[in-house]
């Protein structure tokens, strides 16, 4: 095979998928979009629960279960929990149909919560110690001390670190395609299925990532640097 | 004994089995400037840390104007306001404008109104010499700068008592002059303070009493002229002999 026909069949896909490929991409990034926006929200909660100072003699309830989720969800694969939310979902909800989108969705968001816990803990704890002393010294508690002093400075730490995540996520949501949920990588499964082609339509599925990708993670250094100068 | 601003009882601190406080009891009166010196890992820094309780002490009591502070259930950020610290590494706030970190607290804590606090912002950065750096960031701002602008971040607080951690430690050798200066102007207007410091010649010029802390004891005090001039303790003729040359 020459490449010129790799080509034109390229051409030929294009030509006559340009919409599904469109409305993949389209998805691909609505459903990161989605999945980071609930996931910062998981993640936040999560954070915070590892923050807590709520304990029960020395054992604290809080940590430890936000402790044993990002465990859980850092140590299994994203595709085993995509799973386990296709399958557990209807079986949960018995009459009521969600869809499979509702449940891939879901386990995604769940998945990335757990990264974002991370980012947002790394985040915090990287704002140096003397500031936290500074501001208790002065005679705020710790509530006042994480809203006026924590929080400003780690935030600068956490939203370049966010915006890899959903880069991250635009790539990593091409596992949901398993599920047939209409993402960049489904379409690509669409048009190999009907036009029997392999290679030519995963070059230009390929490319399209490539170029979200290359895109995202250089407004991200942007970002960064414009945060650095600060 | 009611001039005592600070009483501390047997103090003893422990981090997991390391000892640095090993049952330390005394008093700092009312106006008095007392200096501690002594060789590093000696207990200089936990025990100003445990005045404030920054460092929760293992053991002990330490009485804040009359109050037990290790007490349960009692509200240290209340005390806190009234105790000023100083850091070695100034622990400006690199997010908030000069102005900024000295009104904070104060508005904060409710204190002072905002244009209060803007007033007296002005005014105490007028006697470090840094009104004209009100609106900058840290960042723009010189070890000695930073460290003169935590000083009055403190005094914003209108604090009772002064606590310094090394405040000239991690300065370069050029700056510690300008933030001495401002140490003793506040000394002078007869602030309570309390300063650990390897700066001796300052130890000796301004203070009432020097204390010198090593193996986590209170190891030998006296006036500067008694402790510097006439040692008693080997400890402290040795140290003294060594960072006196």
């Amino acid at each position: 095979m020459s490449i010129m026909t790799i080509f034109s069949n390229m051409v030929k896909v294009v030509s006559r998928y340009w919409g599904l490929l469109l409305e993949g991409t389209a998805n691909t990034l609505l459903l990161s979009a989605l999945t980071v926006a609930v996931g910062i929200v998981i993640g936040a909660i999560l954070a915070l629960m590892r923050l807590s100072k709520f304990h029960i003699g020395k054992f604290k309830p809080l940590n430890a279960i936000a402790t044993i989720y990002t465990e859980v969800v850092r140590d299994t694969p994203l595709l085993v929990q995509l799973y386990f939310f296709y399958f557990l979902i209807p079986m949960m909800f018995p009459g009521v149909d969600l869809g499979k989108v509702f449940s891939v969705a879901l386990a995604l968001c769940l998945n990335s919560g757990a990264y974002v816990a991370e980012i947002i803990r790394a985040g915090i704890s990287a704002v140096d110690k003397g500031q936290v002393e500074a501001a208790r010294s002065l005679g705020l508690n710790y509530t006042q001390t994480l809203q006026k002093v924590v929080f400003p400075q780690a935030i600068k730490n956490i939203l370049p670190a966010l915006c890899n995540e959903f880069v991250t996520i635009v790539k990593e949501s091409s596992l949901a395609s398993t599920f047939f949920v209409g993402d960049l990588m489904t379409q690509y499964k669409t048009i190999n299925g009907t036009m029997y082609l392999a290679i030519e339509p995963l070059i230009i599925v390929s490319l399209i990532y490539f170029v979200l990708g290359f895109v995202l993670s250089k407004g991200v250094a942007a970002i960064e640097r414009r945060m650095k100068n600060d | 004994m009611t001039n005592n601003i600070i009483e501390v009882k047997d103090l003893h601190k422990s981090f997991g089995q390391l000892q640095v406080l090993k049952g330390v009891t005394e008093h700092i009166e009312k106006g008095e400037v007392v200096s501690v010196i002594g060789p590093s890992g000696g207990g200089k820094s936990t025990f100003l840390r445990c005045l404030n309780l920054l460092e929760v002490p293992t053991s002990g009591q330490i009485f804040f104007e009359g109050v037990d502070i290790t007490a349960k259930g009692i509200d240290i950020n209340q005390h806190r306001q009234k105790m000023g610290m100083v850091f070695q590494h100034f622990n400006v706030f690199p997010h908030m404008t000069v102005g900024q970190n000295i009104t904070m607290a104060p508005t904060l804590l409710g204190k002072k109104s905002q244009a209060e606090a803007d007033e007296m912002a002005k005014e105490l950065l007028n006697t470090v010499g840094l009104y004209e750096k009100i609106n900058e960031f840290p960042s723009r701002l010189s070890g000695g700068q930073k460290q003169r602008l935590a000083i009055v971040r403190a005094l914003a607080m209108e604090p009772d008592v002064m606590l310094f951690d090394e405040p000239t430690s991690a300065l370069d050798p050029e700056m510690v002059g300008e933030v001495l200066a401002v140490i003793k102007n506040l000394v002078k207007g007869g602030m309570t303070t309390v300063i650990v410091t390897h700066e001796m010649g300052f130890a000796r010029e301004v203070s009432d009493r020097v204390f010198f802390m090593d193996g986590g004891i209170l190891a030998e005090k006296g006036s500067p002229e008694e402790l510097f001039g006439n040692p008693q303790n080997p400890r402290t003729k040795e140290f003294l002999g060594k960072v006196l040359y």
